[in-house]
C-alpha cells in the first residue's frame, strides 16, 4: 500500500506527474513553472504566484476566495517563489482534506481541482491587466518579505554568502529580485510575465493522495488547451568546479552572536556519477550529530550551537554555516577546515561512514511518510534523466565505498568565507 | 496492566494506551503503511519549574532559570557514552526539547525500532553529571542563547510575556540567562532529574510503523518503578492584570515586528477539550484569512502574510496572541481592538461560525497525517488530561451559543500588553 508514482505528458514541456498514496488523510495539488534566473524579469516571475493566489474571476477579491477555501474544510492555498540551481521556480498549490472525512459526503479534491485551474488561468483582469489594487498589495507585502529576511541573521548570512560566492553567475541573483525592482513593477509586467510563463516556462504539475486523478488530468488538459505553447525556455546551470582565489568578506552588525558562512565548491553536480558519493562526504563531514564538523567545533571545543554543512547538488556547492562569538570566528574557521583536510585524508573509521550511510538512508525511507516531501523529492528530479524512487537512492548510498568518499571530498574546494561580525564587547 | 483500545469512527484511526507498574503512560498510534516510527518520551518539567518542595519536606527549593533546558542537553550524556553515538548504530535521527512545562526526548527511524526505543529508555534513566561535563555544556548553551538574542521573533514573544506576567515564571527565556546558567551544577542538576524524572510523570508516545506489544514489552523490561513521589511545584500568585500595556525593543532589523497578548484568568486546572474547540473557532471566525479584521488590516497595509494567532495556555497562564510584521504596529494593535470591541457586542454569527467550525476540524484532521504531529499532540494532551479523538469529536460537536458564552471570558480589551520590536533609531533619523 506504498506510493506508486507515474507521469503524462500534456504538452510540450508540461507534464502531470501522479503520487497515488492511500495513507494519507489530505490530498495535494501543486504547480510549479521554472525559469532561468533572469536579473531583468526576476521580480515580475516572483510576484506572480502570490498575484495569482490573491483572488481569481469566481472569486474576485481575497475575502471571498478564502470564505471559499475555508468553506472547504480549511483547504490551503499557497504561492511560493524558489531557486534550484540558476532556476527560479513559481509554485501556487493548494492542500485538501479526503473527501472521506467532509461531513456530508461533498467532494473536495474535484473542487479544488477547478479552484486551482481557475487561480492560474482566469485570474482577476480589469482593463486587459491584472487589477492594480491586487499589484499593489503584492507589491507591497513582497517587499515586507525581502526585509523579514533581513530580520533573520541566519538567513542574511547565508543570503550573503551565496551571493558574494556566485556574483558572476546568475545562481547570485535573489529570487525575489532587488527591492527598487519590485517597486517599479506595474500590473503590465507582472501581466505580460503571466502569459510568458504559461507560454514557454517547463511545467509541472503535482497530484499527491487519493483523489481522482483521471478527472484531475482531463481539467488541467483542457485548461493547457488554450494556451499556445512556444519553446520551452531553456534551464541550464552553470557549474563551476575551480576556484582561482579564495573570498572573504565580512560586515559589521548590532548582534550578540556572529554567524559565519563558508561557501565551498564540491565539483560535483546534477547528475554526475559521483553525486551520492558527495552526499554521503558532506554527511560525514556536518550533517548529522555524529558528524566531525558538530563533533569537534561543538563538542570538543565548545564553540557554538550550531555548525552543520549543506550539499546543494543542483549548484554544486556546499555550504558551513555557525553562529559564534566574534573572538572565536578564526578558530571556528580553522577547525571547520581543519576536519575537512581528516576526510581528504581518509581518517575516518568504517564505523563512522556506516553510520553516515545509515543516517541518510533514514532520511531517504522517511520521506516516504510525508506528502510534501515526496513532492519535493520527484520534483527535484525532473531535470534528470529518470526518476529515482526512495528506495533507489537508499541502494546507491549503501554502494558508496571510503575510496569514493575521500575522492569526492578532495574536490571539494574552498570559495568564499563569510562572517556578520556582531560588535558585542570581547569578554 | 491494562491494555486499552481508543478508536475514531469518525477518522477510521485507533491507537492503544497502557499505564505501566511505574506509572509511565505509554501511548501507541500505529500508521499501516507507514516506513517510519516516531517515538517521544516527555517529562511534565519545563522551565517554569524553578521552585518546589520534595514530599515530606517544608523547604522551598529554588534552582536557577534554565535548568530544565541544561538538563536535556546533559542527558544526552551517560557514563558509557552519548546518546548519539549509540543511535548512530541504529540511523535513527534524534532530538530532544525544553518547553515551558515539558522536556522531551525523541526520534524517528526506519529501522532497528526496539533497539532505537531502549536507548531512549536507557538514557533518560542514566543521568551522569560531572563538573568537567557540565563546564563543557555551558559554552555551548551560551551560544544557543546568545542565537536566541538576535532572533526577533524570539524576543517579541518573551517581551510580551514580560509585559503580560508579574510572577508567573513563564516569563523567564527557557534557556535561562548567561548570568542564571553560571549557577548550574551537577548537585542542582542532579536533584531536578531525581524529583521530576519518575515514570509515574512521563508519558511515552510512539506513532508510525510499529506493532504495540513490542513498545509494551520493552517498557516492562526497561522502566523501573520509583519509589520517590515527584516534589509539588511551586508557582507564585499571579493578578489578573497585566504589568504593561505596551513593550518595546530595537534591534537590526529591516521589518518591525509585534505581538498583542490578551492576558486571561488562569486556574491551576487545566481547559478542556470543549472549551479549547470553543476558542479555536473563535479566533479563527475572528482573525482568518476570510475574516472581515483580516481584510480591514490589509487594505490598511498593516499586516502580511505573517499574520497568526495562537491560543498559548498553560499551568496558570493563558492568554490569545496575536501576531505578525507591521510597518505600524501600534495602528494593527489598535484595529484589532477596535475589532474585538464589535466582536463582543454582536457575537459571532452563524455563517462565519459554519465556516470556521470546518476549517478548525479540517486542519485537526490533517494534522493526522504525521507520526510526529500525532505523537507531540497525544503527549501534550496527556498532560492536560485531554483526548486526541475526543478533542476532534468536540471541535465537530461545538455549536454556536457555546462560542458566543465562552467568548465573554475571553478577548478583555482592558487586559491586553503589545510589544513591538523595532529597526535600531539611527542618528539622522532623531
Amino acid at each position: 500500500m506504498k506510493s506508486s508514482f507515474s507521469r503524462f505528458e500534456i504538452d510540450n514541456g508540461i507534464n502531470f506527474n501522479v503520487i497515488k498514496d492511500q495513507r494519507f488523510k489530505t490530498g495535494r495539488i501543486s504547480v510549479t513553472s521554472f525559469l532561468p534566473l533572469d536579473s531583468e524579469n526576476v521580480s515580475a516571475y516572483a510576484i506572480l504566484p502570490f498575484v495569482l493566489s490573491h483572488s481569481c474571476r469566481k472569486y474576485p477579491d481575497f475575502t471571498s476566495l478564502n470564505k471559499k477555501l475555508a468553506d472547504l474544510y480549511g483547504a490551503s492555498l499557497f504561492a511560493d517563489v524558489g531557486k534550484i540551481g540558476d532556476i527560479q521556480t513559481l509554485t501556487v498549490s493548494v492542500s485538501f482534506l479526503d473527501d472521506r472525512y467532509a461531513f456530508s459526503g461533498e467532494s473536495l479534491s474535484s473542487q479544488l481541482t477547478q479552484l486551482l485551474c481557475d487561480i492560474i488561468f482566469d485570474p482577476m483582469i480589469e482593463n486587459g491587466t491584472f487589477k492594480e489594487e491586487n499589484v499593489e498589495q503584492e507589491k507591497r507585502q513582497l517587499v515586507e518579505l525581502i526585509d523579514s529576511e533581513y530580520n533573520d541573521k541566519r538567513v542574511l548570512a547565508k543570503i550573503r554568502c551565496e551571493q558574494i560566492m556566485c556574483e558572476k553567475e546568475k545562481f547570485g541573483i535573489s529570487r525575489f529580485g532587488e527591492k527598487t525592482q519590485v517597486l517599479r513593477l506595474t500590473p503590465d509586467d507582472v501581466f505580460e510575465a503571466w502569459k510568458r510563463v504559461l507560454r514557454t516556462a517547463k511545467i509541472e504539475i503535482m497530484m499527491l493522495g487519493d483523489a481522482d486523478n483521471e478527472s484531475a488530468l482531463e481539467v488541467f488538459k483542457k485548461a493547457f488547451s488554450k494556451i499556445k505553447r512556444e519553446k520551452v525556455l531553456n534551464c541550464d546551470t552553470q557549474i563551476i568546479k575551480d576556484v582561482d582565489n579564495i573570498k572573504e568578506k565580512s560586515d559589521e552588525m548590532d548582534i550578540s552572536q556572529s554567524k559565519l558562512v563558508m561557501g565551498f565548491r564540491t565539483g560535483v553536480a546534477l547528475m554526475d556519477p559521483e553525486v551520492i558519493a558527495t552526499r554521503v562526504a558532506v554527511s560525514l563531514f556536518g550533517a548529522t550529530p555524529q558528524s566531525k564538523l558538530f563533533l569537534n567545533v561543538r563538542e570538543k571545543l565548545s564553540l557554538c550551537y550550531y555548525c552543520s554543512a549543506g550539499y546543494d547538488r543542483s549548484k554544486g556547492i556546499m555550504l558551513v554555516q555557525s553562529g559564534v562569538e566574534r573572538k572565536n570566528i578564526d578558530k571556528a574557521k580553522k577547525e571547520i577546515l581543519n576536519q575537512l583536510e581528516e576526510i581528504k585524508k581518509g581518517n575516518f573509521t568504517d564505523a563512522e561512514l556506516d553510520n553516515t550511510k545509515k543516517s541518510l538512508t533514514n532520511s531517504y525511507r522517511t520521506i516516504g511518510d510525508f506528502l510534501s516531501g515526496l513532492e519535493s523529492f520527484y520534483l527535484s528530479q525532473v531535470f534528470d534523466k529518470e526518476f529515482l524512487s526512495p528506495e533507489q537512492f537508499v541502494e546507491d548510498v549503501n554502494k558508496v565505498t571510503k575510496e569514493q568518499v575521500i575522492k569526492s571530498a578532495n574536490m571539494i574546494k574552498l570559495d568564499t568565507i563569510y562572517a556578520l561580525v556582531g560588535n558585542e564587547e570581547v569578554s | 496492566m491494562i491494555l486499552k483500545e481508543i478508536k475514531s469512527d469518525r477518522i477510521g484511526d485507533k491507537y492503544f494506551f497502557i499505564e505501566h507498574e511505574s506509572g509511565l503512560k505509554v501511548f501507541v498510534y500505529p500508521k499501516e503503511g507507514y516506513n517510519s516510527t516516531y517515538a517521544i518520551i516527555g517529562t511534565k518539567y519545563g522551565s517554569i519549574n524553578t521552585s518546589f518542595k520534595v514530599c515530606g519536606k517544608d523547604e522551598v527549593i529554588k534552582v536557577p532559570a534554565g535548568i530544565a533546558h541544561y538538563l536535556e542537553h546533559k542527558l544526552f550524556e551517560s557514563e558509557d557514552g552519548d546518546a548519539f553515538s549509540k543511535y548512530a548504530k541504529t540511523g535513527a535521527c534524534a532530538n530532544a526539547y525544553t518547553s515551558f512545562d515539558l522536556t522531551c526526548y525523541l526520534f524517528s527511524c526506519t529501522e532497528k525500532f526496539e533497539e532505537s526505543l531502549k536507548i531512549l529508555l536507557d538514557f533518560v534513566q542514566s543521568p551522569y553529571f560531572t563538573d568537567e561535563t557540565v563546564e563543557k555544556e555551558r559554552g555551548i548553551i551560551s551560544q544557543e542563547i546568545k542565537m536566541y538574542d538576535d532572533d526577533p521573533s524570539w524576543r517579541v514573544m518573551f517581551n510580551l510575556l514580560a509585559a503580560m506576567y508579574h510572577n508567573h515564571p513563564v516569563k523567564l527565556d527557557i534557556a535561562g540567562s548567561i548570568e542564571s546558567i553560571s549557577k548550574i551544577n551537577p548537585e542542582n542538576l542532579y536533584e531536578c532529574y531525581n524529583g521530576f524524572y519518575n515514570p509515574s510523570n512521563m508519558v511515552l508516545c510512539v506513532a508510525g510503523n510499529v506493532d504495540p506489544d513490542n513498545v509494551f514489552k520493552i517498557v516492562n523490561e526497561m522502566v523501573k518503578k520509583s519509589d520517590s513521589k515527584v516534589p509539588e511545584c511551586i508557582l507564585p500568585k499571579e493578578p489578573y492584570n497585566v504589568v504593561t500595556d505596551r513593550i518595546e525593543q530595537h534591534f537590526e532589523i529591516a521589518m518591525p515586528t509585534f505581538q498583542l497578548g490578551f492576558k486571561e484568568e488562569a486556574k491551576d486546572s487545566r481547559l478542556t477539550d470543549e472549551q479549547l474547540a470553543q476558542t479555536d473557532i473563535i479566533l479563527q471566525s475572528f482573525a482568518s484569512r476570510s475574516s472581515k479584521l483580516y481584510k480591514d488590516l490589509m487594505d490598511e497595509k498593516l499586516i502580511n502574510d505573517s499574520f497568526g494567532y495562537e491560543y498559548f495556555e498553560g499551568t496558570g497562564y493563558a492568554a490569545v496572541i496575536f501576531s505578525g510584521e507591521s510597518k505600524d504596529p501600534d495602528k494593527a494593535a489598535k484595529m484589532i481592538k477596535e475589532a474585538v470591541l464589535e466582536l463582543h457586542k454582536n457575537g459571532i454569527n452563524k455563517e462565519d461560525f459554519e465556516r470556521a467550525k470546518k476549517l478548525v476540524y479540517g486542519r485537526n484532521v490533517s494534522m493526522l497525517n504525521s507520526a510526529e504531529n500525532i505523537s507531540n499532540a497525544m503527549m501534550n494532551l496527556a498532560f492536560s488530561n485531554r483526548e486526541l479523538f475526543h478533542a476532534i469529536e468536540c471541535i465537530a460537536n461545538t455549536t454556536i451559543e457555546q462560542v458566543n458564552d465562552r467568548l465573554k471570558q475571553q478577548l478583555d480589551n482592558k487586559n491586553s500588553s503589545l510589544s513591538v520590536v523595532l529597526p535600531l533609531r539611527r542618528k539622522k533619523d532623531e
